[in-house]
């Protein structure tokens, strides 16, 4: 009897999986794109007849002749290169020393007391209005946005790195405690797994605030990098050069936001919400 | 009810013996436990009952090894006279989200096993909960009694000694509940280890247990053996009588919890 009131309840859990087709080959998966597609239709439709100036905005085909210009003479790759390899130091920078803070702060009662409060005052300034202050010190240099961006991203990791481990469910780590798991082994297996939803979070801001800080950063300050490219182009009243600008610098903020929700999909597959398909 | 019993040779059947003398825990002033002495043989099933509050829990988290503030001496001798450590299953699974539920079982091997060999015990340790087909899933497809089972495997992937249960079964329904006695029933005859029990369910310590001692204000205030044969049924007279007896213990002792100011 009692096999049987187990064996019925391991059935009727087994089956709850709903029916839902791959989004990317359903007629839904258009939708999203419906919007943009439009709003390029009527744009490029009232540049040809005239109603929209070149020098307000340009028409996408020329957008698109820009890029093409540039990519054929290598000006785009080498700034695109340049902007990307600032953002991406600057986040292993800034990324780096601000998970230590996080993970030191999180684990640590007495870390957390000497450090943290300083990082909340030194939050709360705006990261750009450095921005006087650091060509001071650095120039118009690589040193000038490499300190802006790591500046930018600090934060959100930080904070969401130190959450994360905070939050942790105790009794886990009890349970944990009570098998023999402790130092290393216990952050590998229990608190590291807990936190890295939060942690995630936070990177997703950080890659946000790194574009923001680095655009804004390369356009009053540099001699190179799409910021510099867009600028300079202004000068000449390129406006093609302009928009193409601003839509690389959207074009890169989607790539960096799909690139953490890959990796959220992969290492937080156990969690309901970002699960795609059930582990067989 | 099938064979539960693991795939592996067990050595020695024999559990860990428990003696508990002059156990005290206090909590600021509140005095929690007042001088506990009570003696646990290899093998036995212990429940321990009374009142919410009464000190049952604390008395529990003190075995169990969780608490180390206690006054007193606590002596837990393993099989042959060698020192063991007690597995502990809480009222809540506690299955980490993030490991398979073959994983989770693993987590009782402690952290340095050798991958193969605690696959192979943990999937041994799974068929015994009758899970074994679904350990490469997420705990979290499971049902509450499922999840329970899942914990009850990875409390005795190590074989051992004692096994400590803090109100297991307290969440589950009616149904599901009976189950797990009968499972916990089954394993523990296989598998000989010390149990003790934490239930406030009389019924619960009437089927599963060789030996009641109710906890009143820090102290034990009854210790009465069960006598029937196993398996046990609900419905006979005799265990009837001693449940109301039981009860009517548990009803008039007085209770700290219910002194308030307003």
């Amino acid at each position: 009897m009692t096999d049987l009131a187990l064996r019925v309840s391991g059935k009727r859990v087994g089956r709850g999986g709903a029916l839902a087709l791959p989004s990317r080959l359903s007629p839904k998966g258009i939708v999203p794109w419906l919007l943009p597609l439009t709003i390029l239709i009527v744009w490029q439709a009232s540049a040809s007849l005239g109603q929209l100036p070149a020098s307000i905005l340009p028409a996408p085909s020329e957008v698109l002749a820009a890029a093409w210009r540039l990519l054929r003479s290598g000006e785009l790759a080498t700034n695109a290169g340049v902007s990307f390899s600032r953002a991406a130091s600057g986040l292993i920078v800034g990324g780096t020393i601000a998970f230590s803070f996080g993970l030191s702060n999180g684990l640590s009662r007495l870390s957390e007391r000497a450090t943290d409060t300083t990082i909340q005052m030194v939050r709360n300034i705006p990261n750009l209005a450095l921005i006087p202050l650091v060509i001071l010190w650095f120039g118009i240099e690589e040193g000038a946005k490499l300190f802006l961006v790591s500046f930018g991203v600090f934060f959100p990791i930080y904070i969401n790195t130190f959450h994360g481990i905070r939050t942790v469910d105790p009794q886990l780590v009890e349970m944990a405690r009570s098998y023999g798991f402790s130092g290393f082994a216990l952050f590998r297996r229990v608190i590291l797994p807990g936190a890295l939803p939060s942690i995630l979070v936070g990177l997703r801001y950080a890659l946000g605030i790194m574009w923001l800080t680095l655009i804004v950063a390369e356009t009053i300050a540099a001699q190179s990098g799409l910021g510099y490219m867009a600028m300079s182009a202004r000068e000449f009243m390129q406006t093609d050069v302009v928009v193409l600008a601003i839509l690389i610098y959207a074009l890169l903020g989607k790539v960096a936001d799909s690139a953490v929700r890959v990796i959220e999909r992969l290492s937080l597959s156990w969690h309901p919400a970002y699960r795609k398909g059930r582990r067989a | 009810m099938t064979q539960t019993a693991f795939k592996q040779e067990r050595v020695s059947a024999a559990g860990a013996s428990v003696t508990l003398r002059g156990i005290t825990r206090r909590f600021g002033n509140n005095s929690v436990l007042e001088g506990v002495d009570l003696d646990i043989k290899p093998g036995e099933f212990v429940a321990i009952v009374g009142k919410s509050g009464s000190g049952k829990s604390t008395l529990l988290r003190v075995i169990a090894g969780l608490d180390h503030d206690f006054g007193g001496a606590l002596t837990i001798g393993g099989a042959g006279g060698v020192k063991t450590t007690a597995r502990i299953m809480y009222q809540e699974p506690r299955l980490p989200p993030w490991a398979s539920i073959i994983d989770n079982v693993a987590f009782g091997l402690g952290p340095t096993p050798s991958r193969q060999d605690a696959l192979s015990k943990a999937r041994n340790a799974l068929e015994a909960v009758h899970l074994a087909d679904r350990g490469p899933e997420w705990p979290d497809v499971l049902s509450g009694g499922q999840k329970q089972r899942v914990a009850l495997a990875r409390a005795l992937v190590s074989r051992p000694d004692l096994l400590v249960l803090d109100e297991p079964l307290g969440a589950l329904d009616a149904l599901t509940r009976i189950g797990m006695q009968s499972l916990l029933e089954n394993v523990w005859q296989e598998e000989g280890f010390t149990a003790i029990l934490v239930t406030h369910d009389v019924t619960e310590a009437l089927t599963l247990a060789d030996r009641i001692v109710l906890i009143e204000n820090g102290q034990i205030a009854l210790d009465l053996d069960v006598p029937f044969p196993r398996p046990r049924r609900r419905g006979s007279v005799q265990f009837a009588a001693l449940a109301d007896e039981l009860l009517s213990a548990l009803l008039k002792s007085k209770s700290q919890t219910e002194e308030y100011v307003i």
